[in-house]
This record gives structure tokens, C-alpha cells and sequence, in this order.
């Protein structure tokens, strides 16, 4: 127990912080939001934020802040929903691929690789253009678009362990494939790969925001921060308030997750110490030597 | 002006009461802690000591040569011809841009630049620090890789660092430390990354550049059994302090600090018995962190004697019955301390 | 050396033709007859089955996947890339039409993208710790959160609805390619300082940059002299990703500002479900982004000797 508090202790809070914020306004979101989204009130039409609506109204008198709180858990369901499908899907695939070897590797490879080729949201674009505009559609799209890295990295991380002796060991020990997978390449692959979905959620937000925002993703009355956007640029002169407000929230979470990325990512090159603490440090240091010389000549 | 006044005014390099503290984010280090050394024209010093020692800060840090990211607080005086170093901004190592020093590193593949030719970077240097033009530059260059024994320099000159082997490499580096028509040339670990049958080579390379251009040099280095074959003077320092200076004849033969001994004892000889004991020091060098009460050694020395060296701190003082500049900073194994 | 750029070009091509008809065969797979949707904008709701049929046979649409894939695919070398479901207009007309916009909106993009990251890199590298790298820091962070979208309507706000200094549609003057330019171009400035910081970082703690100084350089000269030249393979592969994704970055642009480009085609050619654009614009967004890797592979082989040798062993 103690363990688990120490692990949790040592956790970049600062960083993690916000995206708690987020993932828990999203889930309490029908208990923070004062108004059923939906909610239309046509004597409220464009209200600056006052007491009774905290950020306004927007032109169907919906209220803006339950607006934002819902859209915040469209977006983290949408977003869990495709990063654990293409999490699945580019594990599996990708270990799949690793573990069998030889040219079906090869052949996966290669066809990863020209799936890679293709920038994400055109094969996600590409996908709602076949198949039409819509919530699960976009779902699928994004799903599609995004599983390949997974599995490229996945691959990578089992074809080099595969050939670790003690892989070889269990082989001969009669374990099945099955239980050699899941019990020693499964932990690596993961630790790779959640660590990097973990930065790549951010993007995947912004793609959904980018969909709904072109109105092939979430559609209305549902409320996504992308969707409101786009709604709300008929009225910017007006009211650009229906603009800004998504706009900044999308801006938060997404900067949440790089900077998270970037704790990951990156590498420690030490920074010179600013002025006013150096000169404090400095400080301490003369007068430990004064205090020792003392010393040193009394005794 | 006495004589030693004006040994002193010509001297190449003069150190005098130097403390360096080095400032990282997570702790502060007094790599030197008062340490006055001078280093005459044309002689080559050899500074020797662990790895903590302070061996590297020594002179790298007054020419403003350390790793980004570390903030230095030098105190005293470091004069290269003259010319004072300490008290400049990190920017200008005067000697540096003046090319009165030259400095040779210890990893040669590391420390040059891969994406840069070999010869037109000394072609360059020699530009910038004697005055001439082009062709005159690639000129010199191209001798100057002669004169480090670089067979083929032609070719070599348009080579990568990646198309030639260490030993090589570090002969380039010389050369390249050379170009400035450098009075000083500082090698820090210069054979540490080589081959052993290279190191004699470039240790014979420096010692013969420094007789023929009557370069003075300071070759730092853990490895004692090198400074035998090459140096004049050894300087042996230990915890950022000097705990033994003199001739290395002196020094090696008969050494009087005990760290000194340790040290000398530790070199296993070729005609040791196989299955004789190898000696080491006991304990391990002193966290530089804090400053040390009395005599950095005390923790580790079997003769150091209780609530005496350890509070009161030994100063380097001339060993009597020696020549002048033999010292030693013990209580008591420098019959000059007990006087004191 | 010119080996290995002739077989990484052969590779280039085969990655298009591999791509593209992967996208041929997802497209041509979809629900939705295409001849009866040809027949229905021709003949309205009264389009007979024998129409459709006719129709069908003309276009070759019963015949096998890879022989239809085989036909486009030559078609569109020689520039037939068909005719517009929704409009009957051939696609070659809109390509021709529209390519301009888009080509000017990635280039002036791509520019200021340069411009932007080089500077605010370099500068912040220099600086490292002062006043001016914390003040760039976040500005980079923030600009490469905000989405492109969003950076659009803002600078409309700024520029066109308070200001009135610049015009929001079209592309009547040079100042109306001066926000969506700006908006194609903050998100891969941003991602591409970042790089340049990075790694202008990294390589001055590394041993040449001592050596550097110790040659008598001021610290600017050696970030300039001895560690810009390091980050130039970083800096071009990111820069190629970048231009890749600028493609979206222009989609979005152009449907905010009303710009006439391909990328607002394509959000057409989706809406309308029209199948043969999709094809035409797939293929010319893959052939883009194979090409752009080419070429940054083909000059970081040029410029890093190391590369070069490994290529010749």
C-alpha cells in the first residue's frame, strides 16, 4: 500500500493536474452543468455572462457553460473510445506482426508503412466520405487513421525482444505462445506505447474538434467544442465570446497533453541556475567558508 | 626586479589562490579549493588525480571551457602571459581568442565536429589567429598535420572525423590546437580514449612539440605511470587541493604525502609477483559538496593523526632538503610542517 | 551515391502506387452505386435501370478491382482523372483551377514557417534561460495547442471584425493571404522552433562545442558555426512531416477563409459522397506527401557526410 502511495507520489502533479480537471468535468459533467445542454430559451438569445449564465447564452439561448462541460465529456468519450480501439487494434497487429516473423512480417510492414504515409485526418476524411458524417462513423474513421503507429511501434519493440535468450527460454520450457506474449513482450510493448497515447490524446482531441469543426464529426444537438466553434462564427462580430470559449478550452486540454509529452520526451540538459538564486547560493557558500576558517584557526 | 619576481612575470601560466565552486541545479561544488600553481615557458607540468579531483576545472574553467549549463564562481587570479582570465564574463577567454592556448580533449571522435572537414577548420583558425590569407592558411594546415604526424596530410585535409581512427583523430586535434601558434597547450586526458599501443605515440608527439617549439604544456591525467616518460614537474591533487608538487623525478621516486604513495603503490609493476596482493586506498574520494574541515585525506590516510588532521588544515610548504619547488601539504609526513 | 537516390526514388514510387490503390480499393468498395448516381444527376428521379447500366459498362465499373485500378491509375498519368459526380465537371479543370490557391497557401505557409522557427530557435538557444527564451517558451507551447481553427477566427476577429485592417474572404489582394497563411503556418512554426531549441540544446553540451570555444568563439559563433549545422537533418525531416501536415492545415484554412483550393474540394468531394474525386484528390495528397519524403531524404543524404558513407559502403 505503501508502494502504491510512493509511486503516486513521485507522479509530475503539475503536469497531471489539469488533465484530471478535465477527465473529472467530464465525467461529473451532468452534475456541474446547470442546464440540460439542449435547452433552448428564446427570450435569452446571446446573454453576456451574468449571474444566471455564467458564460452567456449562445443564439438558440442554450447556456454556454453547460455547453462547454458537456462538450468536454463528448470529447474525452470520444477520445478514450478511438484510443483504445486503436490501441487494440495496433497492438495486436503490430505483436502479431513482430512475433510471426518472416514475410508476413515483411508484407505487414510494408503495408503499415503506406498506411503511415498518408497524413491521419485524410484517411480519417477519407473514411467519413465513404461512409457519410456521424459520431460512430467519425469514431471508425479516426480509429482507422490512428491504429498504424501503435503497430509500428509495437512491432518494433517485439521483433527486438523476441530474440532475447530468455525468450527462448520459456520456448523450450513448453510455454505456449499465447503466455510468452502476454507475460513478457506484452509489458514492454505497453509501457512504449501507453506512454506515448498518453501525449498523442491531445492530438486526438484536436482531430475530433477539427471534424466537427468541417461538420463531418459530432453532430448537433450533441455539443463538442469543434461543432460550437463553427456554429458560433456566424456570430463573431456579435458575439465572439462563442468562439473564444471552446476555442480556449480546446487550447488548455491540448497544451495539458503536450506538456505531459513533453515530460516524457524530454531529455535533461541543465539549465544555468537564474541570477538571484545563484547570488544566494553564492552567498551560503562564503559564509560556510568564513564559519570553517574560524573553526580551523581556533582549534 | 629578484629573480623569482621576474621568473614569475614571464611565467606562461600563474594560479594563485584559485577557488572554483561549480553551481548545478541540484548541488553546489567546490571543485578547487585554494590551489597556487605557476607554470614556467616550455616546461610541461603534469597534473594527476582522481576522477573528482578537480584536475579538469583547474584550467578548464578560467577559459571558460565547461559543459553548458553549470554556473562557476572563480575566485583569485589566473594570468596566462599576463593576461588575467578570472573576473571576465564566460564569453571571453582572452587567452583563447588570442590563441596564446591551445587545448587538446580527451575523446578526439567526440570532440570534433562531424559535420566539418579536418583541414579547412585549421586553415580557418590559423586565419583568424596569425593574420594570413587563405592559400597561406591551407598551407599551414596542411604542415601542421605533417608535423603531428599525419601521414598523407593532402588527403587528409578533406577527410570527415568519421573517415579517420582515433589515433589519428587525435593527432588532428593537436594540430588543431597548434594552429593558433599557441605558448601553452592544455591536454586533458589526451590518451585515456586510445588505443594503448597509440597513447606512447601522441605522449611522444607532445613531448616532441613541446622541445622543439618550446611549448609549455599541462598534461592532466589519472594515470601516473604516464607522467613518468614525458613530464618535468607532477602536480598531485586531491579534493581540489594540491597535496604534492615538485620534479617528477622527486616526486615519483621518493614521494612524501601519503595520498602520493597510495597512488605510486597502486601501479602494479611489470616484475610484481602474479600472486602478490595489489594495493589500493582505502575508502573513496571526499564528497566536494561541502567544504573540508582540515585535511581532505584524513578519512582515508593510516598516519593521519586524530582531532589534529582533521581540523586543522595542512599547508603546502617547501619539503626540507629538497629543491625549492618540491612541496608538500602534510602534518605529518613534511618535516617543514611541524616547524610551522 | 546517385545509386541509392535511384532506388529511393523507385521506392517513392511504388510507396504511390501502393498507397493509391489501397485507396482506389477502399473507395470503389463503398456503399452507393456509383452509375446510379451518375444517372440520377443526369436523368433526374426518373433514371431507368438500363441507364444505369449503360452507364455502368461505360466507366468499366463491372469489371475486376484490379483492372479498374490499372485503367485509372493510367488515366490519371496522363492527367484523366475522370469527371465529378455532383457537378459532371472533369476533375482536371478543378485541379488546374484550384491548385494555385493551395500551392500559394503552402509555400507562403512553409516560408513563414521557416522564418518563424529558425528565429524564435535560434534566438531562444542564444538567450538559454534569459528573459527572451522564457517569454518564446510558452509562446511556442501554446501555439502549437491552439488548433488552427481557432487561430483563424481569431486573428478574423483581430484583424478583419475589429481592426478592419485586412478583407476575411477571398482572394481579391495580397493582404488575403496574409491571415490564412498565418493560420496554415503558426501550428508547424511552433512544432519546428521547438525542434530547433531542442536540439540547438543538445548539440551545444555535446564535446565540439567545447572545442568550439576553446578555438576562441563568443557563444553565439558557436551556436551558429559549430552547432546549426548539427541540427540540419532534425530540422529537415521534422520540416517534411510539417509540410505533410500542412495539407490539413490548408483543408481547414480554406474552408474558413472561402478559398477556392484544393482542400476545400476535397471537404466537398466528402460531403457530396462524390466517390471520383475522392480518388483524384487521395492520389494527389499521396503522391505530395511521397515526394516531400523524397526530398528530404535525398538532401539529408546530402548534407550529413555520415549518411553519405554509409550510403557509398
Amino acid at each position: 500500500m505503501l508502494n502504491v502511495l510512493r509511486w503516486a507520489g513521485r507522479l509530475p502533479w503539475r503536469i497531471l493536474a489539469p488533465i484530471v480537471l478535465f477527465i473529472l468535468v467530464a465525467l461529473f459533467a451532468p452534475l456541474i452543468a446547470p442546464y440540460k445542454p439542449g435547452v433552448q430559451d428564446y427570450s435569452a438569445l446571446l446573454l453576456p455572462p451574468g449571474p444566471a449564465h455564467w458564460f452567456g447564452t449562445d443564439y438558440l439561448g442554450r447556456d454556454l457553460f453547460s455547453r462547454v462541460v458537456m462538450g468536454a465529456r463528448v470529447s474525452l468519450v470520444a477520445m478514450s473510445t478511438v484510443l483504445a480501439s486503436a490501441l487494440f487494434i495496433g497492438v495486436v497487429v503490430g505483436s502479431f506482426a513482430g512475433y510471426v516473423g518472416g514475410r508476413i512480417e515483411l508484407v505487414m510492414i510494408s503495408f503499415i508503412d503506406v498506411v503511415l504515409c498518408v497524413p491521419s485526418l485524410i484517411i480519417a476524411l477519407a473514411f467519413i466520405g465513404i461512409f457519410g458524417a456521424g459520431y460512430w462513423t467519425m469514431v471508425g474513421a479516426l480509429t482507422m487513421a490512428w491504429w498504424a503507429n501503435y503497430a509500428r511501434m509495437s512491432r518494433a519493440v517485439v521483433a527486438s525482444e523476441i530474440g532475447q535468450p530468455y525468450i527462448e527460454a520459456a520456448r523450450v520450457m513448453g510455454a505456449s505462445h499465447l503466455w510468452i506474449y502476454v507475460k513478457h513482450l506484452l509489458p514492454h510493448v505497453l509501457s512504449l506505447v501507453v506512454v506515448y497515447a498518453s501525449a498523442d490524446a491531445g492530438a486526438l482531441v484536436l482531430a475530433i474538434a477539427t471534424l466537427s469543426f468541417l461538420s463531418l464529426g459530432v453532430q448537433p444537438p450533441i455539443p463538442e467544442w469543434g461543432q460550437m466553434l463553427v456554429d458560433g462564427m456566424s456570430y463573431l462580430e456579435e458575439s465572439p465570446r462563442l468562439v473564444i470559449v471552446p476555442g480556449i478550452a480546446l487550447t488548455l486540454v491540448v497544451i495539458s497533453f503536450n506538456l505531459l509529452g513533453e515530460h516524457f520526451a524530454l531529455k535533461k540538459v541543465p539549465k544555468p541556475l537564474p541570477r538571484r538564486r545563484l547570488t544566494r547560493l553564492m552567498e551560503a557558500r562564503r559564509t560556510e567558508e568564513e564559519m570553517l576558517s574560524r573553526q580551523e584557526t581556533i582549534g | 626586479m629578484n629573480a623569482q619576481a621576474q621568473m614569475a612575470s614571464q611565467a606562461v601560466l600563474q594560479i594563485r589562490d584559485l577557488k572554483i565552486d561549480l553551481y548545478t541545479e541540484t548541488v553546489c561544488v567546490r571543485a578547487i579549493d585554494g590551489v597556487s600553481l605557476e607554470v614556467a615557458p616550455g616546461e610541461m607540468v603534469a597534473i594527476v588525480g582522481e576522477s573528482g579531483s578537480g584536475k579538469t576545472v583547474l584550467t578548464l574553467a578560467p577559459l571558460g571551457l565547461m559543459p553548458e549549463g553549470v554556473s562557476i564562481d572563480i575566485i583569485g587570479s589566473v594570468k596566462c602571459r599576463g593576461n588575467e582570465l578570472v573576473g571576465k564574463a564566460r564569453s571571453a577567454g582572452t587567452a583563447l581568442t588570442r590563441g596564446d592556448v591551445g587545448v587538446v580533449f580527451q575523446d578526439p571522435i567526440s570532440a570534433l565536429n562531424p559535420m566539418k572537414r579536418i583541414g579547412p577548420q585549421l586553415c580557418s583558425q590559423a586565419m583568424r589567429k596569425r593574420g594570413v590569407n587563405r592559400a597561406e592558411g591551407r598551407q599551414i594546415a596542411i604542415d601542421l598535420l605533417k608535423r603531428t604526424g599525419i601521414p598523407d596530410p593532402v588527403d587528409r585535409y578533406q577527410r570527415y572525423p568519421h573517415e579517420m581512427s582515433g589515433g589519428m583523430l587525435q593527432r588532428a586535434m593537436i594540430a588543431l590546437a597548434l594552429a593558433g601558434k599557441p605558448r601553452l597547450l592544455i591536454a586533458d586526458e589526451p590518451t585515456t580514449a586510445l588505443d594503448a599501443t597509440v597513447r606512447a605515440q601522441i605522449l611522444e608527439l607532445i613531448k616532441d612539440i613541446q622541445r622543439t617549439e618550446g611549448i609549455a604544456v599541462v598534461l592532466i591525467t589519472h594515470d601516473i605511470g604516464v607522467v613518468s616518460s614525458v613530464a618535468d614537474r607532477v602536480v598531485v591533487l586531491y579534493a581540489g587541493r594540491i597535496a604534492e608538487i615538485g620534479s617528477v623525478e622527486n616526486v615519483l621516486t621518493a614521494p612524501v604525502h601519503p595520498y602520493t604513495k597510495g597512488l605510486l603503490a597502486s601501479v602494479p609493476e611489470i616484475r610484481s609477483d602474479v600472486r602478490g596482493t595489489v594495493s589500493g586506498i582505502p575508502g573513496s574520494p571526499p564528497d566536494q559538496s561541502h567544504l573540508h574541515r582540515g585535511c581532505p585525506f584524513s578519512p582515508r590516510c593510516a598516519l593521519a593523526i586524530p582531532d589534529h588532521c582533521d581540523r586543522i588544515r595542512p599547508v603546502l610548504l617547501p619539503i626540507p632538503g629538497r629543491s625549492e619547488g618540491d612541496q608538500a601539504a602534510c602534518h605529518v609526513t613534511n618535516p617543514a610542517m611541524k616547524d610551522a | 551515391m546517385k545509386k541509392l537516390i535511384a532506388r529511393r526514388m523507385i521506392f517513392a514510387i511504388a510507396m504511390v502506387i501502393a498507397a493509391s490503390a489501397l485507396a482506389f480499393a477502399v473507395v470503389a468498395a463503398a456503399p452507393g452505386n456509383v452509375a446510379a448516381l451518375i444517372a440520377e444527376r443526369i436523368a433526374g428521379p426518373s433514371a431507368t435501370a438500363e441507364l444505369v447500366r449503360q452507364i455502368a459498362d461505360d466507366l468499366g465499373l463491372n469489371d475486376p478491382l484490379p483492372l479498374r485500378y490499372l485503367s485509372w491509375l493510367n488515366n490519371a498519368a496522363t492527367g484523366d482523372f475522370g469527371s465529378s459526380l455532383r457537378s459532371g465537371k472533369p476533375i482536371s479543370e478543378e485541379f488546374a483551377q484550384r491548385l494555385p490557391v493551395t500551392a500559394t497557401l503552402i509555400v507562403c505557409g512553409g516560408i513563414i514557417a521557416l522564418v518563424m522557427s529558425l528565429s524564435f530557435g535560434v534566438l531562444g538557444a542564444i538567450d538559454n534561460g534569459g528573459i527572451v527564451d522564457r517569454l518564446l517558451r510558452p509562446v511556442a507551447l501554446v501555439s502549437a495547442s491552439a488548433p488552427n481553427f481557432f487561430v483563424a477566427a481569431i486573428l478574423v476577429l483581430i484583424f478583419s471584425v475589429s481592426l478592419g485592417w485586412l478583407p476575411a474572404f477571398g482572394t481579391g489582394s495580397i493582404g488575403s493571404w496574409i491571415m490564412p497563411s498565418l493560420s496554415v503556418a503558426l501550428f508547424p512554426g511552433a512544432v519546428l522552433s521547438r525542434v530547433v531549441r531542442i536540439n540547438l540544446q543538445d548539440t551545444m553540451s555535446r564535446p565540439f562545442a567545447t572545442t568550439g570555444f576553446s578555438k576562441g568563439f563568443s557563444r553565439p559563433a558557436v551556436l551558429l558555426r559549430e552547432a546549426l549545422p548539427n541540427i540540419a537533418v532534425p530540422f529537415l525531416t521534422t520540416f517534411g512531416a510539417q509540410l505533410t501536415l500542412m495539407i490539413i492545415g490548408a483543408i481547414i484554412v480554406e474552408t474558413v477563409f472561402a478559398l477556392n483550393g484544393i482542400g476545400s474540394f476535397f471537404i466537398e468531394v466528402i460531403r457530396f459522397r462524390d466517390f471520383i474525386g475522392m480518388q483524384a484528390v487521395l492520389l494527389l495528397f499521396i503522391a505530395f506527401s511521397v515526394s516531400v519524403n523524397l526530398v528530404v531524404d535525398i538532401l539529408c543524404m546530402f548534407i550529413d557526410p555520415q549518411l553519405r558513407r554509409r550510403t557509398n559502403a
